[in-house]
C-alpha cells in the first residue's frame, strides 16, 4: 500500500478537499479547501480531479514516500516522483496564506457526511477528525486520475479589489458604514482560521448594538460584531450567526480573498447580483465538487 | 427575498408554517443544495450560475405531500449539575428544584440547527426560565453541556466557546454518527430524563 508519512510538521496541515455541500441543515458547515483555485492546480497538475482531497498547510510540512513511489504536486504546479523512503518538504512561500501539496490518486481517508476534509471543531472527517502529526501515515487512493492540467486556474491575483454583494443587513447600518466598507483599506489579521478571517480598519459598527436573534451565513459573510471590525465567514463558519451582515464576498472572488497573507491588505468593490451570475457562469465551479 | 452573497437567498419566515414543513418545501426544489431555518429567516443554497425558480409557489403550495421527514421523539438522560444552575435559580427567584422541574417537565421541538455540527435550538422554553445569555461567554463549554438562553435549552454537541447558562450535562450524547448522520433534526421531539 503506497502512502505518505508526515515526517515533519509546524503550523496547521489538514485533509481538506471540496468540501461537504449538503449538510448546513444538521448545523455542518460546508467546508472545503480555504482556498479552492490553489487546492484545483496542486489536484490538476498530478491529473486527479480538482476537489480530490489533498493536504492543506499553513506553515511548514515534509513529507517521506511509503510502501513505493508517488508522484505529488503543489499548488505553484511543482510535479515531483518521489521513490519510497524519499522526502519532500513544503516550505510557506512568502506572501503566501495556505499551501497545498496533492498526490496522484488522492488522499485516501473515509467519507463522512459526502466529504473528506477536516471539520476540527467537531473532530470529525479528514485523518482522525484532527491536524496532521509527525509519524502519521495517510494512504493514497485510487481515484480514477487522468493527464495533468496546469493552468486551468490561474494565478491567485493579490492585488485586486474583492467584489461583494451588499447585504442583506446593510438597513442595520448607517450610510457611512457601506462607504467605509467600499472605500477603505483593511488588513487580514493573525486571529484569522478556517471558520473567520478577522480584518482590521476603520470601525464599521452597525447602529444597535442588541443581540440579533441567530440568522443563516454563508462563506463570505462580512459579520460586523459590536466591535466594528469585520469578520468574515470561512468554510468551517457555524451555519447560523447572531452578527449583522453587511456584505458578501462573491464566489468568483473567494479564492483571491482568502489567499491573502496575514497582514495583507484588502480592499472591497460593490457588485450586483445578475453581474457576481454572469462571473459565475464563466467559471468552472462544477470541477470544484467533491469527489 | 434579498441575497446573501450570489449563492444564496434569505427570507422572512412566512407565517402559518412550522420549521419542518418549511425545510422539507424548501428542500425539495430543483437546483436547491441546502437550506437553513432560523427563528426569523430560511435561507437556500445553490450553485451561483444555476439559481432556482422563485420560491414562492413552495411556499403557498397547500401541501409539501411526502417529502416532510416523519419527526421523531427522542429522550436525552440529563445530569442536573450545571455551573450555572445555582445562579439561574437566583436571577430567576425560582429554588434550584424548581428549575430542574420546570426544565425537564416540558417536551421540545427542534426549532432550528444551527451554531455547531449537530446544536439543535429546542424550545420554546418555559416562561419562567427566560434569561438573555451571559454578559460574557465562556471560553470553553464542554461537551455535552446543556443551556439555556433567549427562550432556548440546547445541548453543546462538542467542546466550543459559549454564552449559554449551563444548568446540565447530557449523559452518553453524541450528537452524529457515522451512519445516519445527524442525530436531531428540525421538528423533532426532544424530552430529557432527569438522571440525577
Amino acid at each position: 500500500m503506497v502512502a505518505v508519512e508526515i515526517a515533519r510538521v509546524a503550523g496547521l496541515a489538514t485533509v481538506q478537499d471540496g468540501g461537504r455541500p449538503g449538510h448546513m441543515h444538521e448545523g455542518v458547515p460546508p467546508g472545503g479547501a480555504l482556498v479552492p483555485e490553489l487546492l484545483a492546480r496542486a489536484n490538476g497538475a498530478v491529473g486527479n480531479p480538482a476537489a480530490a482531497a489533498a493536504i492543506e498547510v499553513f506553515g511548514t510540512l515534509a513529507l517521506t514516500a511509503r510502501g513505493g513511489a508517488l508522484t505529488l504536486a503543489t499548488d505553484d504546479g511543482h510535479v515531483e516522483t518521489l521513490a519510497g523512503g524519499n522526502h519532500f518538504t513544503l516550505t510557506a512561500s512568502r506572501g503566501a496564506r495556505v499551501r497545498y501539496v496533492a498526490v496522484r490518486g488522492g488522499i485516501d481517508v473515509p467519507l463522512f457526511l459526502g466529504g473528506r476534509g477536516t471539520l476540527l471543531v467537531a473532530g470529525v472527517g479528514g485523518f482522525r477528525g484532527r491536524g496532521l502529526q509527525r509519524a502519521d501515515v495517510l494512504e493514497i487512493g485510487a481515484i480514477p486520475s487522468g493527464d495533468a492540467v496546469a493552468g486551468v486556474h490561474p494565478p491567485v491575483d493579490a492585488l485586486a479589489p474583492i467584489r461583494v454583494i451588499v447585504g442583506p443587513d446593510d438597513e442595520s447600518f448607517d450610510d457611512a458604514a457601506l462607504a467605509t466598507l467600499l472605500g477603505a483599506s483593511f488588513t487580514v489579521l493573525a486571529a484569522s482560521d478556517r471558520t473567520g478571517i478577522r480584518l482590521a480598519g476603520p470601525s464599521l459598527r452597525p447602529r444597535s448594538e442588541d443581540d440579533a436573534p441567530p440568522a443563516p451565513m454563508i462563506r463570505g459573510a462580512i459579520q460586523i460584531p459590536s466591535s466594528g471590525d469585520p469578520i468574515v465567514m470561512g468554510p468551517d463558519h457555524p451555519t447560523t450567526g447572531g452578527y449583522r451582515v453587511l456584505a458578501t464576498i462573491v464566489t468568483a472572488d473567494w479564492s483571491r480573498f482568502a489567499a491573502r497573507a496575514i497582514g495583507a491588505r484588502v480592499r472591497f468593490a460593490a457588485m450586483t447580483v445578475e453581474a457576481a451570475r454572469r462571473e459565475a457562469r464563466r467559471e468552472m465551479y462544477d470541477d470544484l465538487r467533491p469527489v | 427575498m434579498k441575497p446573501l452573497g450570489d449563492g444564496a437567498w434569505r427570507i422572512a419566515r412566512p407565517e402559518g408554517l412550522s420549521a419542518a414543513d418549511l425545510l422539507a418545501r424548501l428542500r425539495a426544489l430543483p437546483r436547491v443544495q441546502d437550506v437553513v431555518v432560523t427563528e426569523n429567516f430560511a435561507c437556500v443554497y445553490f450553485n451561483p450560475a444555476a439559481p432556482p425558480n422563485d420560491l414562492a409557489e413552495a411556499l403557498t403550495r397547500p401541501s409539501s405531500g411526502s417529502a416532510v421527514a416523519l419527526p421523531q421523539t427522542l429522550t436525552l438522560r440529563a445530569r442536573y449539575d450545571g455551573p450555572d444552575l445555582v445562579d439561574v435559580g437566583e436571577r430567576l427567584a425560582l429554588s434550584t428544584e424548581e428549575v430542574v422541574r420546570r426544565h425537564v417537565e416540558r417536551t421540545y421541538v427542534v426549532q432550528a440547527m444551527g451554531f455547531l455540527p449537530g446544536f439543535a435550538y429546542l424550545g420554546p422554553l418555559d416562561d419562567k426560565l427566560a434569561l438573555p445569555r451571559r454578559a460574557s461567554p465562556r471560553a470553553r463549554v464542554t461537551r455535552g453541556a446543556i443551556g439555556i438562553a433567549a427562550g432556548y435549552t440546547a445541548v453543546y454537541p462538542y467542546a466550543s466557546a459559549g454564552g449559554w447558562h449551563l444548568i446540565a450535562t447530557a449523559v452518553d450524547f453524541r450528537a452524529f454518527s457515522m451512519e445516519d448522520g445527524a442525530l436531531l433534526h428540525v421538528g423533532d421531539r426532544v424530552q430529557f430524563v432527569r438522571m440525577g
